[in-house]
């Protein structure tokens, strides 16, 4: 597998453990000094914002702290393109920029009798990856999730 | 066999007094809800928006109160006003942007100028028409532009820079005299060097203005929030004051909030805000739909629009100090987002509670009485808060929240027996 793929295996991995709710096993595909951010810009407020942040460890603890709140557990699937991916010349660094469409399939989220079922767009936006590289393996050191979607509704408790 | 409750028995009053209880129908009656425009949202004081989203001259923003579309500009003054966001000629709306600048031109405009894209009619940052296109040729000396300007709104920039709009000329209370002393808690921690806006963002819930509002004026709720438990639920916590003042606004005392109790949350003493304590937080609600929470770091408003009685726009906003340096700015964002951002603990499980509500609340369903009949010293858990805002709402509405085809009547100690 080239460079190049195994940065787009990175990120298409991370979709399915993050659709699958396996944060454990999307924690894994990140390196140590991993940092997660979802941004967006306000034209309202014509500045970017930051709706949610934290490295590996506070990624992981946050996960581990959802059994302990009330949620939507309607899951959310991603549908992603990998757009880009850049090598550096030496391939030990990559970035690479994708399109996520996030869809959300209604649990329990308003009234399950009704509702269950209907899946609906939940946001849009892209991935900004960067990654480290090396035998042949791309960690994430860095995602922002760059969202267009800003009427996030009742929102999530899950990262994107 | 006896059933938990028959229709009867549920629909029977509760054992409380009038005051401590309302009418699920007020959450959801079509005309109840056209009237609430009309009789509350069209008549108050409403705060649309912070200064800090129109910074320059020639800046704007827009809004709506009540179904009406409204704009803010600022002109060269430095002066914010608000206009109705609808040309005098044929009624379009003037700027279809949330905010902006009118600096450069338009394409069927000057710069400088509001130009209405149909017909290129303009107008300037105070509302005066300043150019009908072929107005001689059109409508000779019958029409004039000085008989063609803006209608201009009340507007006020007041507490921390919040800027207020009321559709009411007749109105005969400023800002500072319609709050009654709920935001004087607050005003020296707001009003001491300028504010500025870090978050946005909104969200259309499935369920009545009113249910937002009560659950920021509740904290029993605190059940909900497994962070808040944690955190708080302390002797400090418990003896948290419920305060209602007139015209219906409400504040909520302060206590020094245990973060740390939290994994992976961290106190907030490092960064505060001009004379607040570390680690405190300080609510206030205000009629008929807006709230002020100011949390360790940060400052949060809550403004509703209703968009039906099954329908509500909540916007959400984050506020720092404008002199902020990056680092402390970032902690104040992290701060925020981690509880109240569209991804924090405790702003999700909010509106998730208050959409199972509004689900289970339609029209013609089955009589709900929904209880506000705590009393606990009209502290933390007492639900005076409510009981205060539904006495106002009845007041404005001449209905009985507890039975809305009544007309309202003030409370005497005699029907409080209870109480
Ligand atoms: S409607 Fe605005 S110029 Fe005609
Ligand atoms: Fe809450």
């Amino acid at each position: 597998m080239s460079n190049a793929d195994a940065v787009r295996d990175s990120i298409y991995r991370s979709c399915m453990y993050k659709d699958d709710m396996k944060w454990q096993e999307w924690l894994d595909l990140c390196d140590e000094d991993f940092q997660y951010s979802i941004t967006a810009y306000s034209p309202e407020i014509r500045n970017d914002m930051i709706y949610l942040s934290g490295d590996r460890e506070e990624m992981r603890g946050m996960m581990k702290m959802l059994p302990k709140h009330n949620t939507d557990h309607s899951p959310l699937k991603r549908h992603c393109s990998v757009y880009a991916v850049d090598l550096e010349d030496d391939g030990s660094m990559a970035t690479a920029v994708s399109s996520v469409v996030v869809y959300q399939t209604q649990l329990d989220g308003i009234n399950s009798h009704v509702d269950a079922g209907e899946s609906k767009v939940f946001l849009v936006g892209r991935y900004f990856d960067k990654f480290r590289i090396s035998d042949g393996v791309a960690k994430f050191v860095e995602r922002e999730v760059k969202l267009d979607t800003r009427k996030l509704d009742k929102g999530s408790h899950y990262p994107i | 066999m006896a059933r938990s409750r028959n229709h009867e028995q549920w629909t029977s009053p509760p054992p409380f007094t009038q005051e401590e209880y309302v009418d699920s129908r007020i959450y959801s009656d079509q005309d109840i809800f056209e009237e609430e425009l009309e009789k509350i949202f069209k008549k108050s004081w409403i705060p649309v928006c912070h200064e800090s989203e129109l910074p320059e001259p020639y800046d704007f923003r827009t809004t709506t109160i009540a179904k009406e579309p409204i704009i803010l500009t600022r002109a060269k003054d430095g002066k914010v006003r608000a206009f109705l966001n609808v040309c005098p000629h044929r009624g379009n709306m003037l700027e279809r942007a949330p905010s902006g600048s009118f600096l450069d031109g338009s394409p069927s405009g000057n710069p400088r100028h509001i130009t209405c894209m149909f017909h290129a009619w303009q107008f300037d940052m105070k509302g005066r028409c300043v150019y009908i296109s072929r107005q001689e040729e059109g409508y000779q000396d019958r029409l004039k532009k000085s008989q063609m300007g803006l209608r201009e709104l009340k507007c006020e920039v007041y507490f921390g820079g919040f800027v207020w709009v009321t559709l009411n000329d007749q109105i005969d209370m400023t800002v500072e005299e319609w709050s009654a002393g709920s935001l004087e808690v607050l005003k020296p921690s707001l009003d001491e060097e300028p504010l500025e806006v870090f978050h946005y963002h909104k969200a259309i819930i499935p369920c009545n203005y009113k249910l937002w509002h009560d659950t920021n004026c509740e904290f029993y709720h605190d059940y909900l929030h497994y962070h808040n438990r944690i955190t708080g639920f302390n002797d400090a916590y418990f003896a948290r004051k419920n305060t209602g003042f007139d015209n219906g606004h409400i504040n909520v005392g302060s206590f020094e909030v245990q973060y740390d109790n939290y994994e992976g949350s961290h106190s907030r003493e490092e960064i505060s805000f001009p004379h607040l304590p570390p680690n405190h937080w300080y609510m206030i609600d205000m009629f008929p739909g807006v709230n002020f929470n100011l949390r360790g770091s940060s400052l949060r408003c809550d403004i509703m629009t209703p968009l039906g009685p099954n329908e509500v726009m909540i916007e959400f906003r984050g506020l720092g100090l404008k002199n902020d340096d990056a680092v402390t700015r970032r902690s104040r964002i992290d701060h925020h987002n981690s509880i109240w951002g569209p991804f924090g603990r405790n702003l999700h499980e909010d509106l998730l509670a208050v959409t199972g509500q509004g689900s289970a609340m339609n029209p013609r369903a089955e009589n709900r009485q929904i209880l506000h009949g705590r009393h606990e010293n009209e502290t933390i858990h007492d639900e005076n808060g409510m009981r205060h805002f539904y006495e106002e709402w009845g007041r404005w509405m001449d209905r009985m929240p507890s039975n809305p085809d009544k007309p309202f009547v003030e409370r005497t100690t005699a029907t409080s027996a209870t109480g």
